[in-house]
């Protein structure tokens, strides 16, 4: 059976939520829509089912993991899902203080749920003009541009281009792979930030060149060796272009304690010890990592190992065969909270087989 | 095998609820395209009646207040009353652009609920509503059940069930606490115990006397279909590999292991129905294999082989009263009729 992508829209009041949602439902795609809002009633938005529905955010004990679901999620689109009639898709707009990771396990930790519908991209859409100020004083502006697949830079038409330079490395120096697209009145080709599937690890493991990309600017850089012991922000060398490395760099704008970090290694690892210190890591950083992906190579197997996960809640699957003369590079990012660089790179290094 | 299924009905859509009235001599499905199929309990059944009950989908189809009919809650926020002899419905009341999640009827024939949100309206036989403002939950429902004298109403919600007295002017609720999502509801047929299934897949329940509770876990799935046993010896649970049948009599379940039925086969039970007067209980599976299992530990029967009809899973069980004849819906929109004759006469063909 089919599952119907569900893309979730997120960001504070005022950014452009109800303006995205508008024009995705009245271009003329041909597709059949279904709203989850958070309170019915919102003007203009027509030619589409809406369900309005209160945020519900659950806990829920399973087995060993303890997470978070979106009781609100589960009961409306099982309800949508009964419809014989069925969507293309669905899409939930989330209130600005939303935290999008409840959102995402429900897709995952709820089993009925999963069968039917898997969930496609989380699209934060950003006010270009007032995000300076949203990251200042609130914890959810910086969540929700951590957990997102594609970040619309919106109203980027009020502010001038040095301004949108330095918006741009805010959002970076938090989520450093996240799509940014600079719009005026989310404006926006449908096909970029719809049916994406950036949770979909067949479409992590395509995208597999883009992981290299980022990586592009670190494959000569080791921070100890650059710096020395010691160095901080002011022992006088350009830190300018440091800000898209995702470390805790006291940033003009917002000093974020979400950041993002990749780690790269060309030994295989080792099955068994890469798999005690992942798991070691999501049960006890679990709450901080907020998202994170992989595409993995194991001393003994042919295959890719492709992983995915919020939080607690990991998927993963050996996917496609290495190629015969394609060097094989691990790769593992990760968008969180207080994450110790140092520690991380360590026990990672350890896992080499 | 073949299937023992005496008559079948394949509708154009899924079918998204099974139910039989209280007197339990009409049955009703609704469809995923919003419209509903009567029965009569019998192998008298030819022609189903069909009728329109929502725009969208029923959410919620049960037993009516009114031990003849049924009642209907839609995503259209119409809550329905169909006389199935009739073949009609009812505008019991209608809420613009609210989902109607839940809907009850009180078996004594005095009350109806049902919620909007976080709001349960009880309307009387009148239908009037019963207090000056709607009840409230702590979070959307899970379900809404009246006790089995009508006398009083759960509410399953986040970490717990609320439970109000209908002969109580008040609307102070009585709330048993335990952390999860609390979603179906089961009264014990004598009214003193209630138990819930919970979003981690797992019992939990409560002796009202002195709240006393209990807990089953180990489940791989949600318990989506759950029914006390003739007598109420046992309650039969899905979700699981096997029908998981938790013993009640002589005191309660605590620190008796349950007793399980069926073979274990890498398939999940998906419905359960216990017959209303013998020791047994029919069991479908999310492959579509149906089967009656006695709960004396003989060996269970297959009436409907997996994949025989469709490969869908088994949506809906229910038996008539009489219990000779018992209704079984796919999920994919068939709907089959079996007898205790066609069972025994698919058996001799076997044997």
């Amino acid at each position: 059976m089919t599952q119907i992508p569900v893309t979730v829209l997120t960001g504070y009041l005022g950014a452009g939520k109800t303006t995205l949602l508008n024009r995705i439902l009245s271009e003329p795609h041909g597709k059949k829509y279904a709203v989850i809002v958070n309170e019915y009633g919102e003007e203009g938005i027509d030619g589409a089912l809406v369900v309005g529905a209160d945020e519900e955010v659950f806990e829920m004990n399973n087995g060993c993991i303890c997470c978070t679901v979106r009781g609100d999620l589960i009961r409306v689109i099982s309800g949508l899902m009964k419809r014989a009639a069925n969507f293309d898709g669905i899409l939930v707009e989330t209130t600005g203080l939303a935290d999008p990771g409840p959102v995402a396990q429900t897709f995952f930790a709820d089993e009925e749920i999963a069968a039917k519908a898997k969930i496609d991209s989380i699209v934060t859409v950003v006010d270009a003009k007032h995000l300076p100020l949203r990251l200042k004083d609130s914890k959810e502006a910086e969540e929700q541009i951590a957990f997102a697949d594609i970040i619309l830079l919106n109203k980027a038409d009020l502010v001038s281009a040095d301004e949108l330079a330095e918006i741009e490395r805010a959002i970076r120096a938090i989520n450093r792979y996240a799509k940014i697209i600079r719009t005026t009145k989310c404006q926006v080709p449908l096909d970029q930030i719809l049916g994406l599937g950036s949770f979909d690890l067949n479409e992590i493991l395509k995208r597999e060149p883009d992981f290299l990309k980022t990586e592009e600017e670190h494959d000569h850089h080791d921070h100890e060796h650059h710096h020395g012991p010691g160095c901080g922000h002011d022992c006088g060398h350009d830190h300018h272009e440091h800000h898209d490395h995702g470390h805790h760099h006291a940033n003009e704008i917002h000093d974020s304690e979400i950041s993002s970090l990749s780690l790269v290694t060309e030994q295989a690892l080792d099955g068994a010890k890469f798999e005690e210190w992942l798991g070691d890591l999501r049960a006890n950083k679990g709450q901080d990592l907020l998202r994170y992906k992989g595409i993995i190579d194991i001393k003994g197997s042919d295959r890719r190992l492709v992983i995915q996960g919020v939080h607690m809640m990991m998927d993963g699957t050996n996917l496609g065969h290495w190629k015969e003369d394609e060097k094989r590079v691990s790769r593992l990012v990760f968008i969180g909270r207080h994450l110790d660089e140092k520690t991380l790179r360590e026990g990672f290094a350890r896992c080499a087989a | 095998m073949n299937s023992a299924v005496y008559r079948q009905w394949k509708f154009d859509a899924p079918i998204v609820s099974l139910c039989a009235n209280r007197n339990g001599d009409w049955v009703a499905a609704a469809l995923g395209d919003g419209t509903a199929r009567l029965f009569p309990a019998s192998d008298e059944a030819i022609e189903p009646k069909i009728i329109q009950l929502h725009d969208g989908v029923s959410l919620s189809l049960q037993p009516d207040a009114d031990a003849h009919a049924f009642l209907s809650g839609g995503d259209d926020g119409k809550i329905l009353i169909i006389d199935p002899a009739v073949g009609e419905t009812v505008l019991l009341a209608e809420h613009k652009n609210q989902w109607i999640d839940h809907v009850a009827g009180s078996a004594d024939g005095k009350y109806r609920a049902y919620n909007t949100g976080k709001k349960i309206h009880v309307l009387d036989e009148e239908g009037k509503a019963k207090y000056d403002a709607p009840l409230t939950s702590p979070s959307n429902p899970g379900a809404l059940v009246f006790s089995p004298n009508g006398k009083r109403l759960a509410a399953s919600h986040y970490n717990g069930v609320s439970l109000w007295w209908m002969n109580a002017k008040d609307k102070s609720a009585t709330v048993l606490a335990w952390k999860g999502s609390h979603l179906d509801v089961i009264w014990s047929p004598d009214g003193k115990l209630l138990l819930t299934s919970m979003q981690d897949c797992a019992l939990h329940g409560w002796q009202l006397s002195d709240s006393k509770e209990m807990r089953m876990q180990g489940y791989a799935a949600k318990i989506r279909s759950m029914g006390f046993t003739a007598r109420a010896k046992y309650l039969a649970t899905s979700g699981a590999e096997q029908v998981i049948c938790w013993p009640f009599s002589g005191g309660g379940p605590w620190g008796k292991p349950p007793l399980t039925l069926g073979g274990t086969d890498n398939r999940l039970v998906t419905q359960v129905a216990p017959h209303p007067k013998d020791e047994m209980v029919a069991a479908g599976y999310d492959d579509g294999m149906i089967i009656m299992a006695p709960l004396d530990g003989r060996m269970e029967v297959m009436i409907n082989p997996p994949s025989a009809i469709d490969k869908s899973p088994i949506k809906g069980l229910v038996w008539n009263a009489a219990g000779d004849t018992l209704f079984a819906a796919t999920e994919s929109g068939t709907l089959m009729l079996f007898t205790l004759d066609s069972v025994r006469k698919a058996l001799v063909h076997t044997n």
